[in-house]
């Protein structure tokens, strides 16, 4: 329940900067991400409330569990929020500047790149990865198999992960080499 | 519940407003959890406050952007604006309902405390020891964001709560912050709140890329 429960909360968070991302980058895939996210959060819910339900509680005790559904329907309503920021980038609406300014400077590009073995980002966590420092890019989240991962600064990377980031165009190549492995040309 | 404010409209530019929406409904979560979290109703008192004031933005970014429409291309443009001020809307409606499970009193289960344990972004409350080298420096000085990854959302000093403090606040021993970030970052922030650690363990072995 308390794994559930994690989740639930991660992934609505995780939601929300998707979803700005898509809309700042005025990126389709990562709607669709956020989408395929929002699908995961309510099976996560239902689960999560049969879990709760099929518990013997007391009811001394019900008042406490009664702030534990209530505190994962927030986590719910915030990543309905998140699929509402998303939709604005599916429906195909012209995306007014004002967001794109609001939501921070605009950004160039968004990319995905496969890490593969032998990159020096492998068994490196993403603190210790420099990313951003190395290339400008900053990773938004990181794919791996079917999860989707927050970028924490301890997570490590893995080969087969893939990175989704963004940044200025400039970075793209910078990050695709760091990623794959490959010595730089020069 | 209180009276609602009377709206009368002011001529804010729709950036600034959606700035300062996105900004607060997220200082609100943050907020709104920590009250849950160390069971403040102080804290979620405040949320209920933002929350009104994100509800009167709302009513201004929608007066706004009503009177830009000039043709339907210009709808078409700025519908999506009211559709994500609206998202934001409801995230800061949601941190009010955590609040609201405070205030009611409906009871923060202690599973809540190790499902906080295992989230990606921690919370924690923590007092500024007088030993600690954080006291007389500014918060902005500081740059936590950079640095560990954290951030100070709010600070007890006395009786007073400054939430979301500006960056030339100065801490002082026995202010209580709440901080929220990365759980390496955020036990780094305790560890110096407390006098612990006396330095920042230095990260950044930032060697540039040789060109």
């Amino acid at each position: 329940m308390i794994d559930k429960m994690a989740e639930l909360k991660d992934t609505s968070e995780l939601m929300v900067d998707l979803a700005y991302s898509s809309l700042l980058l005025n990126n389709r895939e990562l709607a669709e991400e956020v989408h395929a996210l929002e699908n995961r959060m309510d099976d996560l819910h239902t689960e999560f409330e049969l879990l709760v339900l099929t518990r013997c509680i007391t009811p001394e005790e019900s008042k406490d569990y009664l702030g534990l559904i209530r505190l994962a329907l927030v986590s719910e309503n915030i990543a309905d929020a998140a699929a509402q920021i998303a939709d604005v980038v599916l429906r195909g609406l012209k995306p007014h500047p004002v967001l794109r300014l609001a939501i921070r400077e605009a950004e160039e590009t968004v990319m995905r790149v496969p890490v593969s073995k032998g990159s020096v980002l492998v068994g490196r966590n993403l603190q210790e990865a420099q990313i951003q420092e190395e290339t400008g890019m900053w990773v938004l989240a990181v794919r791996r198999g079917d999860a989707w991962l927050r970028p924490r600064p301890d997570l490590v990377v893995k080969e087969g992960d893939t990175l989704i980031a963004a940044g200025y165009a400039g970075g793209r190549e910078d990050l695709k080499q760091l990623a794959s492995g490959k010595p730089a040309q020069t | 519940m209180g009276t609602l404010d009377r709206i009368q409209y002011r001529p804010i530019p729709v950036r600034d407003l959606l700035v300062e929406m996105k900004d607060m409904s997220e200082l609100m979560i943050d907020l709104a959890y920590s009250s849950a979290l160390f069971n403040s109703r102080e804290l979620a008192e405040e949320v209920l406050e933002l929350e009104k004031c994100v509800d009167s933005l709302a009513y201004l970014l929608d007066m706004s952007a009503m009177i830009a429409v000039r043709n339907p291309s210009d709808a078409e443009s700025l519908v999506g604006v009211s559709v994500v001020a609206s998202a934001i809307d409801k995230i800061s409606d949601a941190a009010g309902d955590i609040s609201a499970i405070v205030l009611r009193g409906i009871g923060i289960h202690p599973l809540v405390r190790e499902v906080f344990e295992k989230v990606e972004e921690r919370l924690i409350r923590v007092e500024i020891k007088p030993e600690s080298i954080l006291v007389g420096r500014r918060r902005g000085d500081l740059k936590l964001a950079s640095r560990i990854g954290a951030n100070i959302i709010a600070i007890r000093r006395g009786r007073d709560w400054i939430i979301n403090p500006k960056e030339d606040e100065t801490l002082q021993k026995g202010d209580i912050l709440i901080a929220r970030g990365a759980p390496l970052g955020i036990e780094e922030l305790r560890q110096v709140a407390e006098g612990i650690l006396k330095n920042w363990r230095n990260r950044r072995g930032a060697r540039r890329k040789a060109v």
